[in-house]
Protein backbone atom coordinates (compact mmCIF):
# COMPACT_ATOMS: atom_id res chain seq x y z
CA UNK A 1 0.00 0.00 0.00
CA UNK A 2 1.68 3.41 -0.74
CA UNK A 3 1.80 5.71 1.95
CA UNK A 4 0.12 8.94 1.60
CA UNK A 5 2.22 11.93 3.70
CA UNK A 6 -0.10 14.67 2.10
CA UNK A 7 -3.20 12.85 4.21
CA UNK A 8 -1.06 12.44 7.16
CA UNK A 9 0.02 15.61 6.97
CA UNK A 10 -3.30 17.28 6.73
CA UNK A 11 -4.46 15.25 10.36
CA UNK A 12 -1.61 15.90 12.09
CA UNK A 13 -1.65 20.01 10.89
CA UNK A 14 -5.30 20.08 11.97
CA UNK A 15 -5.04 18.12 15.03
CA UNK A 16 -2.17 20.51 16.12
CA UNK A 17 -4.30 23.57 15.29
CA UNK A 18 -7.14 22.13 17.19
CA UNK A 19 -4.74 21.35 20.26
CA UNK A 20 -3.57 24.77 19.98
CA UNK A 21 -7.07 26.19 19.96
CA UNK A 22 -8.60 24.32 23.30
CA UNK A 23 -5.37 25.59 25.07
CA UNK A 24 -5.76 28.82 23.75
CA UNK A 25 -9.47 28.88 25.06
CA UNK A 26 -8.18 27.06 28.39
CA UNK A 27 -5.83 30.12 29.26
CA UNK A 28 -8.76 33.12 27.89
CA UNK A 29 -10.84 31.45 30.50
CA UNK A 30 -8.24 31.65 33.32
CA UNK A 31 -7.72 26.98 33.95
CA UNK A 32 -4.25 27.76 34.40
CA UNK A 33 -4.95 29.52 37.87
CA UNK A 34 -2.52 28.55 40.38
CA UNK A 35 -4.30 24.94 42.49
CA UNK A 36 -6.87 24.64 39.73
CA UNK A 37 -6.67 21.17 38.74
CA UNK A 38 -5.47 21.67 35.19
CA UNK A 39 -8.18 20.45 32.09
CA UNK A 40 -7.56 18.48 28.95
CA UNK A 41 -10.58 19.38 26.55
CA UNK A 42 -8.60 17.18 24.23
CA UNK A 43 -8.79 14.47 25.71
CA UNK A 44 -12.82 14.33 25.18
CA UNK A 45 -12.34 14.47 21.95
CA UNK A 46 -9.00 12.51 21.37
CA UNK A 47 -11.31 9.06 21.95
CA UNK A 48 -14.02 10.09 19.93
CA UNK A 49 -11.94 10.71 16.59
CA UNK A 50 -9.94 7.68 17.44
CA UNK A 51 -13.08 5.60 18.02
CA UNK A 52 -14.93 7.21 14.31
CA UNK A 53 -11.67 7.03 12.48
CA UNK A 54 -11.52 3.63 13.60
CA UNK A 55 -15.12 2.66 12.65
CA UNK A 56 -14.38 3.95 9.57
CA UNK A 57 -11.60 2.80 8.50
CA UNK A 58 -13.33 -0.73 8.85
CA UNK A 59 -16.28 0.45 7.42
CA UNK A 60 -14.24 1.05 4.19
CA UNK A 61 -11.99 -2.08 4.36
CA UNK A 62 -15.35 -4.20 4.42
CA UNK A 63 -16.54 -2.63 0.85
CA UNK A 64 -19.25 -2.49 -0.62
CA UNK A 65 -20.04 0.57 1.50
CA UNK A 66 -23.63 -0.32 2.72
CA UNK A 67 -25.73 2.30 4.46
CA UNK A 68 -24.71 1.22 7.77
CA UNK A 69 -21.59 3.56 7.64
CA UNK A 70 -24.33 6.78 7.53
CA UNK A 71 -25.37 4.96 10.72
CA UNK A 72 -21.76 4.92 11.71
CA UNK A 73 -21.24 8.50 10.88
CA UNK A 74 -24.58 9.65 12.76
CA UNK A 75 -23.02 7.91 16.01
CA UNK A 76 -19.50 9.56 15.52
CA UNK A 77 -21.19 13.15 15.33
CA UNK A 78 -23.48 12.14 18.10
CA UNK A 79 -19.99 11.10 20.75
CA UNK A 80 -18.06 14.74 18.84
CA UNK A 81 -21.42 16.64 20.53
CA UNK A 82 -21.20 14.75 23.66
CA UNK A 83 -17.70 15.20 23.81
CA UNK A 84 -18.02 18.80 23.20
CA UNK A 85 -20.50 18.84 25.71
CA UNK A 86 -19.03 17.66 28.83
CA UNK A 87 -15.90 19.75 27.88
CA UNK A 88 -17.88 23.01 27.72
CA UNK A 89 -19.63 21.59 31.19
CA UNK A 90 -16.76 21.31 32.53
CA UNK A 91 -15.44 24.93 31.92
CA UNK A 92 -18.69 26.42 32.03
CA UNK A 93 -18.66 24.59 35.71
CA UNK A 94 -15.34 26.39 36.94
CA UNK A 95 -14.97 29.73 39.18
CA UNK A 96 -13.97 31.52 36.52
CA UNK A 97 -16.56 30.91 33.94
CA UNK A 98 -18.81 31.65 36.84
CA UNK A 99 -17.11 34.96 37.33
CA UNK A 100 -17.33 35.69 33.76
CA UNK A 101 -20.93 35.28 32.67
CA UNK A 102 -21.83 37.24 36.20
CA UNK A 103 -19.14 40.33 34.93
CA UNK A 104 -21.10 40.14 31.68
CA UNK A 105 -24.17 40.41 33.25
CA UNK A 106 -23.01 43.27 35.45
CA UNK A 107 -21.71 45.15 32.15
CA UNK A 108 -25.46 44.35 30.45
CA UNK A 109 -27.25 45.93 33.47
CA UNK A 110 -24.75 48.46 33.99
CA UNK A 111 -25.66 49.73 29.95
CA UNK A 112 -29.35 48.83 30.33
CA UNK A 113 -30.54 51.17 33.45
CA UNK A 114 -30.30 54.76 32.04
CA UNK A 115 -31.05 53.35 29.07
CA UNK A 116 -34.45 51.53 30.10
CA UNK A 117 -34.67 54.91 32.01
CA UNK A 118 -34.60 57.13 29.55
CA UNK A 119 -36.37 55.09 26.89
CA UNK A 120 -38.91 55.04 29.77
CA UNK A 121 -39.45 58.50 29.73
CA UNK A 122 -39.16 59.37 26.31
CA UNK A 123 -42.30 57.10 25.85
CA UNK A 124 -44.07 58.44 28.79
CA UNK A 125 -43.79 62.02 27.44
CA UNK A 126 -44.79 60.71 23.63
CA UNK A 127 -47.85 59.39 25.08
CA UNK A 128 -49.15 62.33 27.20
CA UNK A 129 -48.74 64.25 24.13
CA UNK A 130 -51.49 61.98 22.23
CA UNK A 131 -53.47 61.81 25.59
CA UNK A 132 -52.61 58.30 25.77
CA UNK A 133 -52.05 56.24 29.23
CA UNK A 134 -48.80 54.94 29.45
CA UNK A 135 -47.86 51.59 30.62
CA UNK A 136 -47.11 52.13 34.24
CA UNK A 137 -50.57 53.61 34.32
CA UNK A 138 -51.84 50.43 32.72
CA UNK A 139 -50.05 47.99 34.95
CA UNK A 140 -50.91 50.11 37.97
CA UNK A 141 -54.87 49.53 36.95
CA UNK A 142 -53.86 45.92 36.39
CA UNK A 143 -52.73 45.70 40.18
CA UNK A 144 -55.22 47.71 41.72
CA UNK A 145 -57.80 44.80 40.17
CA UNK A 146 -55.16 41.78 41.27
CA UNK A 147 -55.58 43.48 44.85
CA UNK A 148 -59.50 43.48 44.66
CA UNK A 149 -59.36 40.24 43.66
CA UNK A 150 -57.36 39.09 46.73
CA UNK A 151 -59.50 41.28 48.71
CA UNK A 152 -62.74 40.09 47.72
CA UNK A 153 -60.95 36.21 48.12
CA UNK A 154 -60.42 37.07 51.89
CA UNK A 155 -63.73 38.33 52.29
CA UNK A 156 -65.15 34.90 50.89
CA UNK A 157 -62.62 33.20 52.89
CA UNK A 158 -63.71 35.00 56.46
CA UNK A 159 -67.04 34.76 55.69
CA UNK A 160 -67.32 31.04 54.52
CA UNK A 161 -65.60 30.76 58.56
CA UNK A 162 -68.11 32.58 59.64
CA UNK A 163 -70.54 30.63 57.90
CA UNK A 164 -69.36 27.17 58.90
CA UNK A 165 -68.76 28.10 62.35
CA UNK A 166 -72.20 29.06 62.67
CA UNK A 167 -73.24 25.86 60.79
CA UNK A 168 -71.23 23.58 63.31
CA UNK A 169 -72.93 25.84 66.12
CA UNK A 170 -76.43 25.27 65.56
CA UNK A 171 -77.10 21.75 63.57
CA UNK A 172 -80.10 21.65 61.26
CA UNK B 1 -2.71 6.89 24.63
CA UNK B 2 -2.76 9.89 22.55
CA UNK B 3 -0.60 10.79 19.57
CA UNK B 4 1.23 8.15 18.31
CA UNK B 5 -2.02 5.70 18.23
CA UNK B 6 -3.67 8.83 16.78
CA UNK B 7 -1.43 8.47 13.99
CA UNK B 8 -1.90 4.38 13.45
CA UNK B 9 -5.45 5.30 13.18
CA UNK B 10 -5.32 7.94 10.33
CA UNK B 11 -2.58 5.71 8.56
CA UNK B 12 -5.34 2.37 9.05
CA UNK B 13 -8.48 4.98 7.91
CA UNK B 14 -5.87 5.90 4.50
CA UNK B 15 -4.89 2.57 3.69
CA UNK B 16 -8.50 1.03 4.02
CA UNK B 17 -10.23 3.71 2.09
CA UNK B 18 -7.41 3.59 -0.77
CA UNK B 19 -8.35 -0.67 -0.60
CA UNK B 20 -11.66 0.42 -1.37
CA UNK B 21 -11.08 0.51 -4.79
CA UNK B 22 -10.81 -2.84 -4.46
CA UNK B 23 -14.40 -3.05 -3.60
CA UNK B 24 -16.66 -6.39 -4.13
CA UNK B 25 -19.38 -6.14 -6.04
CA UNK B 26 -22.45 -4.77 -3.77
CA UNK B 27 -25.19 -7.77 -2.89
CA UNK B 28 -28.90 -7.26 -3.45
CA UNK B 29 -29.43 -6.39 0.18
CA UNK B 30 -27.02 -4.29 0.39
CA UNK B 31 -29.06 -2.39 -2.97
CA UNK B 32 -31.91 -2.90 -1.24
CA UNK B 33 -30.46 -0.95 2.20
CA UNK B 34 -29.02 2.08 -0.51
CA UNK B 35 -32.93 2.25 -1.77
CA UNK B 36 -34.63 2.70 1.67
CA UNK B 37 -32.03 4.71 2.32
CA UNK B 38 -32.68 6.70 -0.93
CA UNK B 39 -36.37 6.83 -0.03
CA UNK B 40 -35.93 8.30 3.52
CA UNK B 41 -33.85 11.32 2.02
CA UNK B 42 -36.34 12.07 -0.06
CA UNK B 43 -38.79 12.00 2.46
CA UNK B 44 -36.47 13.89 4.58
CA UNK B 45 -36.61 16.44 1.82
CA UNK B 46 -40.26 16.39 1.95
CA UNK B 47 -41.06 17.17 5.38
CA UNK B 48 -38.15 19.88 5.70
CA UNK B 49 -40.33 21.61 2.83
CA UNK B 50 -43.06 21.56 4.50
CA UNK B 51 -41.65 22.35 7.56
CA UNK B 52 -40.54 25.86 6.42
CA UNK B 53 -43.29 26.24 3.43
CA UNK B 54 -46.30 25.63 5.78
CA UNK B 55 -45.59 24.51 9.31
CA UNK B 56 -48.35 22.67 11.18
CA UNK B 57 -49.19 24.26 14.83
CA UNK B 58 -48.94 21.44 16.78
CA UNK B 59 -52.25 20.66 19.09
CA UNK B 60 -50.88 19.97 22.94
CA UNK B 61 -53.03 19.51 25.53
CA UNK B 62 -55.97 17.31 24.36
CA UNK B 63 -57.06 15.58 27.00
CA UNK B 64 -60.24 17.08 28.37
CA UNK B 65 -60.45 18.94 31.14
CA UNK B 66 -62.45 21.64 32.93
CA UNK B 67 -61.97 24.92 34.83
CA UNK B 68 -62.26 24.35 38.65
CA UNK B 69 -60.70 27.89 40.11
CA UNK B 70 -59.07 30.51 38.75
CA UNK B 71 -57.10 33.45 41.06
CA UNK B 72 -55.76 36.25 39.35
CA UNK B 73 -53.45 34.48 35.93
CA UNK B 74 -53.41 30.79 38.04
CA UNK B 75 -55.76 28.17 37.26
CA UNK B 76 -57.27 25.28 38.47
CA UNK B 77 -57.66 22.13 35.98
CA UNK B 78 -59.56 18.86 36.91
CA UNK B 79 -58.90 15.95 34.54
CA UNK B 80 -61.64 13.43 34.86
CA UNK B 81 -60.93 9.81 35.19
CA UNK B 82 -62.86 6.49 36.13
CA UNK B 83 -61.50 7.58 39.55
CA UNK B 84 -60.64 3.90 40.87
CA UNK B 85 -58.56 5.20 43.61
CA UNK B 86 -60.05 7.89 46.07
CA UNK B 87 -57.33 10.36 46.44
CA UNK B 88 -57.40 13.49 44.58
CA UNK B 89 -53.49 14.24 43.45
CA UNK B 90 -52.65 17.95 42.75
CA UNK B 91 -50.09 18.57 40.31
CA UNK B 92 -47.86 21.65 40.97
CA UNK B 93 -45.05 22.07 38.45
CA UNK B 94 -42.80 25.36 38.08
CA UNK B 95 -43.77 28.92 38.14
CA UNK B 96 -42.46 31.03 35.15
CA UNK B 97 -39.78 29.16 32.75
CA UNK B 98 -42.11 27.24 30.49
CA UNK B 99 -45.53 26.09 30.11
CA UNK B 100 -47.02 23.40 31.78
CA UNK B 101 -48.81 21.66 28.43
CA UNK B 102 -45.62 19.52 28.38
CA UNK B 103 -47.32 17.33 30.88
CA UNK B 104 -50.21 16.75 28.42
CA UNK B 105 -48.23 17.05 24.77
CA UNK B 106 -49.91 14.60 22.70
CA UNK B 107 -52.24 12.22 23.37
CA UNK B 108 -50.39 8.87 24.17
CA UNK B 109 -47.59 10.87 24.86
CA UNK B 110 -49.00 12.77 27.98
CA UNK B 111 -48.46 12.07 31.74
CA UNK B 112 -51.94 13.31 32.87
CA UNK B 113 -53.50 11.29 30.26
CA UNK B 114 -51.61 8.62 31.91
CA UNK B 115 -52.96 8.86 35.29
CA UNK B 116 -56.41 9.67 34.51
CA UNK B 117 -56.40 6.59 33.00
CA UNK B 118 -55.03 4.43 35.82
CA UNK B 119 -57.84 6.11 37.38
CA UNK B 120 -56.17 8.69 39.54
CA UNK B 121 -58.64 12.00 39.52
CA UNK B 122 -55.95 14.46 38.25
CA UNK B 123 -55.62 18.08 39.37
CA UNK B 124 -53.01 20.46 37.52
CA UNK B 125 -52.30 24.14 38.57
CA UNK B 126 -51.28 25.86 35.96
CA UNK B 127 -49.21 29.06 37.57
CA UNK B 128 -49.84 31.01 34.22
CA UNK B 129 -48.20 33.67 32.66
CA UNK B 130 -47.13 36.58 34.31
CA UNK B 131 -47.03 40.13 33.56
CA UNK B 132 -45.29 43.64 35.17
CA UNK B 133 -48.73 44.13 36.84
CA UNK B 134 -47.92 40.60 38.88
CA UNK B 135 -44.49 41.71 39.95
CA UNK B 136 -45.10 41.92 43.41
CA UNK B 137 -46.03 38.36 43.39
CA UNK B 138 -43.41 36.42 45.70
CA UNK B 139 -42.66 32.74 46.62
CA UNK B 140 -44.39 33.33 49.92
CA UNK B 141 -47.29 34.53 48.32
CA UNK B 142 -47.79 31.35 46.20
CA UNK B 143 -47.02 29.52 49.64
CA UNK B 144 -49.39 31.28 52.19
CA UNK B 145 -52.46 32.39 49.59
CA UNK B 146 -52.48 30.63 46.65
CA UNK B 147 -51.45 26.81 47.70
CA UNK B 148 -54.02 26.79 50.52
CA UNK B 149 -56.71 28.29 48.03
CA UNK B 150 -55.70 25.68 45.44
CA UNK B 151 -56.12 22.18 47.56
CA UNK B 152 -59.27 23.49 49.70
CA UNK B 153 -60.63 23.85 45.60
CA UNK B 154 -59.45 20.30 44.68
CA UNK B 155 -61.11 18.56 48.59
CA UNK B 156 -63.98 20.26 47.25
CA UNK B 157 -64.15 19.57 44.15
CA UNK B 158 -63.37 15.96 44.76
CA UNK B 159 -65.00 15.11 47.76
CA UNK B 160 -62.59 13.44 49.23
CA UNK B 161 -60.96 13.61 52.78
CA UNK B 162 -57.05 13.51 51.30
CA UNK B 163 -55.30 14.40 48.80
CA UNK B 164 -51.62 13.77 47.49
CA UNK B 165 -49.33 16.85 46.01
CA UNK B 166 -46.71 15.85 43.10
CA UNK B 167 -44.40 18.29 42.83
CA UNK B 168 -42.32 18.57 39.58
CA UNK B 169 -39.19 20.92 39.21
CA UNK B 170 -39.47 24.13 40.81
CA UNK B 171 -42.78 22.57 42.08
CA UNK B 172 -41.36 20.63 44.52
CA UNK B 173 -39.65 22.64 46.73
CA UNK B 174 -42.42 25.45 46.42
CA UNK B 175 -44.92 22.44 47.49
CA UNK B 176 -42.39 21.10 50.49
CA UNK B 177 -42.84 24.90 51.62
CA UNK B 178 -46.27 24.93 51.87
CA UNK B 179 -46.35 21.68 53.25
CA UNK B 180 -43.75 22.41 55.78
CA UNK B 181 -45.51 24.86 57.10
CA UNK B 182 -49.24 24.08 57.25
CA UNK B 183 -48.96 20.49 58.73
CA UNK B 184 -53.13 21.02 59.41
CA UNK B 185 -53.23 20.50 55.32
CA UNK B 186 -54.75 16.75 55.11
CA UNK B 187 -51.96 15.29 52.31
CA UNK B 188 -52.27 11.40 51.90
CA UNK B 189 -49.23 11.44 49.91
CA UNK B 190 -46.15 13.73 48.50
CA UNK B 191 -44.00 13.13 45.84
CA UNK B 192 -41.27 14.80 44.35
CA UNK B 193 -40.06 14.62 41.09
CA UNK B 194 -37.07 16.62 39.60
CA UNK B 195 -37.49 18.90 42.18
CA UNK B 196 -34.15 20.60 44.02
CA UNK B 197 -34.16 20.49 47.99
CA UNK B 198 -30.37 20.77 49.09
CA UNK B 199 -29.56 23.97 47.14
CA UNK B 200 -25.78 23.49 47.89
CA UNK B 201 -25.59 20.58 45.51
CA UNK B 202 -28.20 21.96 42.99
CA UNK B 203 -24.90 22.26 40.14
CA UNK B 204 -24.18 25.14 37.48
CA UNK B 205 -26.74 26.91 38.35
CA UNK B 206 -26.45 27.20 42.21
CA UNK B 207 -22.48 27.79 40.80
CA UNK B 208 -23.81 31.03 38.73
CA UNK B 209 -25.74 32.37 41.32
CA UNK B 210 -23.60 32.05 43.92
CA UNK B 211 -24.47 35.10 46.45
CA UNK B 212 -20.83 36.61 46.13
CA UNK B 213 -20.96 36.99 42.29
CA UNK B 214 -25.18 36.98 41.57
CA UNK B 215 -26.32 40.31 42.72
CA UNK B 216 -30.02 39.55 42.70
CA UNK B 217 -31.73 42.51 44.34
CA UNK B 218 -29.34 44.81 41.64
CA UNK B 219 -30.84 42.38 38.99
CA UNK B 220 -34.48 42.51 39.69
CA UNK B 221 -34.22 46.66 40.56
CA UNK B 222 -32.83 46.83 37.06
CA UNK B 223 -35.00 44.81 34.88
CA UNK B 224 -38.45 44.40 36.82
CA UNK B 225 -39.76 41.56 35.39
CA UNK B 226 -37.21 38.83 34.20
CA UNK B 227 -37.83 38.53 30.57
CA UNK B 228 -38.53 35.54 29.16
CA UNK B 229 -35.31 35.93 26.83
CA UNK B 230 -32.95 36.33 29.61
CA UNK B 231 -34.62 33.25 31.02
CA UNK B 232 -34.27 31.17 27.79
CA UNK B 233 -30.90 32.12 27.57
CA UNK B 234 -30.11 31.36 30.96
CA UNK B 235 -31.66 27.17 30.03
CA UNK B 236 -29.44 27.72 26.67
CA UNK B 237 -26.11 28.21 28.13
CA UNK B 238 -26.35 25.72 30.92
CA UNK B 239 -26.54 22.77 27.94
CA UNK B 240 -25.21 24.92 24.72
CA UNK B 241 -24.97 22.09 22.43
CA UNK B 242 -28.48 20.89 23.10
CA UNK B 243 -29.78 23.21 19.51
CA UNK B 244 -27.07 21.09 17.68
CA UNK B 245 -27.86 17.82 18.75
CA UNK B 246 -31.64 18.39 18.44
CA UNK B 247 -31.08 19.87 14.92
CA UNK B 248 -29.20 16.84 14.29
CA UNK B 249 -31.48 14.40 15.75
CA UNK B 250 -34.43 15.89 13.48
CA UNK B 251 -32.28 15.51 10.36
CA UNK B 252 -31.79 12.06 11.29
CA UNK B 253 -35.52 11.39 12.15
CA UNK B 254 -37.02 13.84 9.68
CA UNK B 255 -38.29 10.94 7.22
CA UNK B 256 -40.46 9.39 10.47
CA UNK B 257 -43.88 11.25 10.21
CA UNK B 258 -44.62 9.89 14.10
CA UNK B 259 -41.17 11.16 15.21
CA UNK B 260 -41.69 14.65 13.54
CA UNK B 261 -45.24 15.35 15.26
CA UNK B 262 -43.51 14.80 18.63
CA UNK B 263 -40.45 16.56 17.70
CA UNK B 264 -43.05 19.61 16.56
CA UNK B 265 -45.05 19.47 20.22
CA UNK B 266 -41.60 19.47 22.32
CA UNK B 267 -40.17 22.10 20.19
CA UNK B 268 -43.30 24.43 20.56
CA UNK B 269 -42.77 23.79 23.90
CA UNK B 270 -38.79 23.96 24.49
CA UNK B 271 -38.97 27.28 22.83
CA UNK B 272 -42.22 28.75 24.53
CA UNK B 273 -40.26 30.66 27.54
CA UNK B 274 -42.32 32.39 30.42
CA UNK B 275 -41.11 35.20 32.36
CA UNK B 276 -40.54 35.43 36.21
CA UNK B 277 -42.13 38.27 38.50
CA UNK B 278 -39.48 40.26 39.85
CA UNK B 279 -39.62 39.22 43.84
CA UNK B 280 -40.58 35.98 42.97
CA UNK B 281 -36.85 35.42 41.15
CA UNK B 282 -35.43 37.99 44.09
CA UNK B 283 -37.05 35.45 46.71
CA UNK B 284 -36.63 32.52 44.79
CA UNK B 285 -32.82 33.15 44.19
CA UNK B 286 -31.99 34.14 47.45
CA UNK B 287 -33.31 31.78 50.19
CA UNK B 288 -33.09 28.93 48.01
CA UNK B 289 -30.47 28.98 46.06
CA UNK B 290 -28.10 31.46 47.85
CA UNK B 291 -28.83 30.65 51.41
CA UNK B 292 -30.58 27.08 51.35
CA UNK B 293 -33.04 28.29 53.83
CA UNK B 294 -35.91 25.73 53.09
CA UNK B 295 -32.94 22.81 53.49
CA UNK B 296 -31.79 24.36 56.44
CA UNK B 297 -35.02 24.63 57.91
CA UNK B 298 -34.60 28.65 58.32
CA UNK B 299 -37.56 29.80 56.05
CA UNK B 300 -40.34 31.54 57.42
CA UNK B 301 -43.36 31.98 55.37
CA UNK B 302 -46.90 33.94 56.62
CA UNK B 303 -44.96 33.76 59.77
CA UNK B 304 -45.07 30.25 60.15
CA UNK B 305 -41.52 28.46 59.85
CA UNK B 306 -41.04 25.86 57.05
CA UNK B 307 -40.14 22.97 59.02
CA UNK B 308 -39.65 19.87 56.80
CA UNK B 309 -39.64 17.33 59.62
CA UNK B 310 -43.45 18.12 60.10
CA UNK B 311 -44.04 16.02 56.33
CA UNK B 312 -44.92 12.81 57.97
CA UNK B 313 -46.92 11.54 54.72
CA UNK B 314 -45.34 9.11 52.69
CA UNK B 315 -42.69 10.45 50.46
CA UNK B 316 -41.86 9.90 46.95
CA UNK B 317 -38.79 10.97 45.36
CA UNK B 318 -37.74 10.54 41.89
CA UNK B 319 -34.44 11.70 40.67
CA UNK B 320 -32.96 11.45 36.95
CA UNK B 321 -29.84 10.45 36.36
CA UNK B 322 -28.82 12.94 33.81
CA UNK B 323 -30.40 16.06 35.24
CA UNK B 324 -28.20 18.96 35.16
CA UNK B 325 -30.46 21.57 36.12
CA UNK B 326 -31.83 19.67 39.46
CA UNK B 327 -29.16 17.21 39.62
CA UNK B 328 -30.26 14.00 41.39
CA UNK B 329 -28.49 14.21 44.93
CA UNK B 330 -30.05 17.82 45.32
CA UNK B 331 -33.19 16.08 44.79
CA UNK B 332 -32.91 12.94 46.86
CA UNK B 333 -32.03 15.53 50.19
CA UNK B 334 -35.76 15.61 50.72
CA UNK B 335 -35.59 12.02 52.17
CA UNK B 336 -33.44 12.56 54.73
CA UNK B 337 -35.17 15.82 55.91
CA UNK B 338 -38.96 14.76 55.92
CA UNK B 339 -40.21 13.06 59.20
CA UNK B 340 -41.91 10.31 56.70
CA UNK B 341 -41.49 6.68 58.11
CA UNK B 342 -43.01 5.74 54.70
CA UNK B 343 -40.23 7.29 52.44
CA UNK B 344 -38.77 6.39 49.22
CA UNK B 345 -36.30 7.27 46.52
CA UNK B 346 -35.70 6.16 42.79
CA UNK B 347 -32.93 7.51 40.19
CA UNK B 348 -35.01 7.10 36.76
CA UNK B 349 -32.37 7.13 33.59
CA UNK B 350 -32.94 10.59 31.79
CA UNK B 351 -32.74 14.25 31.76
CA UNK B 352 -34.52 17.10 33.61
CA UNK B 353 -37.74 16.81 30.69
CA UNK B 354 -37.55 13.18 29.41
CA UNK B 355 -38.07 11.97 32.95
CA UNK B 356 -41.89 13.45 33.08
CA UNK B 357 -42.11 13.76 29.20
CA UNK B 358 -41.28 11.15 26.38
CA UNK B 359 -41.19 7.85 25.21
CA UNK B 360 -38.74 7.27 28.44
CA UNK B 361 -40.69 8.75 30.60
CA UNK B 362 -43.95 6.47 29.56
CA UNK B 363 -41.72 3.15 30.14
CA UNK B 364 -39.54 4.59 33.28
CA UNK B 365 -41.12 6.74 35.10
CA UNK B 366 -45.22 7.20 34.79
CA UNK B 367 -45.81 3.50 35.55
CA UNK B 368 -43.27 3.84 38.62
CA UNK B 369 -44.96 6.80 40.40
CA UNK B 370 -48.87 5.31 39.04
CA UNK B 371 -47.42 1.79 40.60
CA UNK B 372 -46.07 3.78 44.24
CA UNK B 373 -49.14 5.69 44.51
CA UNK B 374 -51.63 3.30 43.93
CA UNK B 375 -51.21 1.47 46.97
CA UNK B 376 -51.30 4.68 48.86
CA UNK B 377 -54.52 6.22 47.72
Amino acid sequence: MAETPATNQLFELWKRQFEEGTQAWTRLLGQQAPQAPAIDPAAFWRPVLNQGLETWARLFAQTPASPEMLTQWKQFLDQWIDAWSRALGQTMGTEQFARLINQQLDAMLTAQAPLKKAFDQQVEQALQTFNLPSRAQLTGVARQIVELEDRIERMEDTLGAVLRRLEAREPR
Amino acid sequence: MGQERFSDVVERFTNGYASAAAAAQASPETIGQWQVELDRNLKRLQNLHAMLTSPVEPRTGQTPREEIYKKNKSRLYRYASPRTHRTPLLFVPNLGISRPYIFDLLPHGSFVEYMTGQGFDFYLLDWGVFGPEDNDLTVEHCVTRILPRMVREVLESSGAPELTVLGYCMGAPVAASFLGSHPEVPVRNFINMAGPIDFTKVGLFGLWLAKDRFNVDRFVDTLGVIPADLVKAGFKLIKPTMDLSTSLNLWWNLWNDKYLEGFQALNKWANDYVAFPGEFFRQWVRDYYQENRLYRGELVMGGRRVDLKTITCPVFVVGAKEDYIAPPECVRALVDAVGSRDREYVELPGGHISLIAGRGAAVHCWPKVAGWLASRS
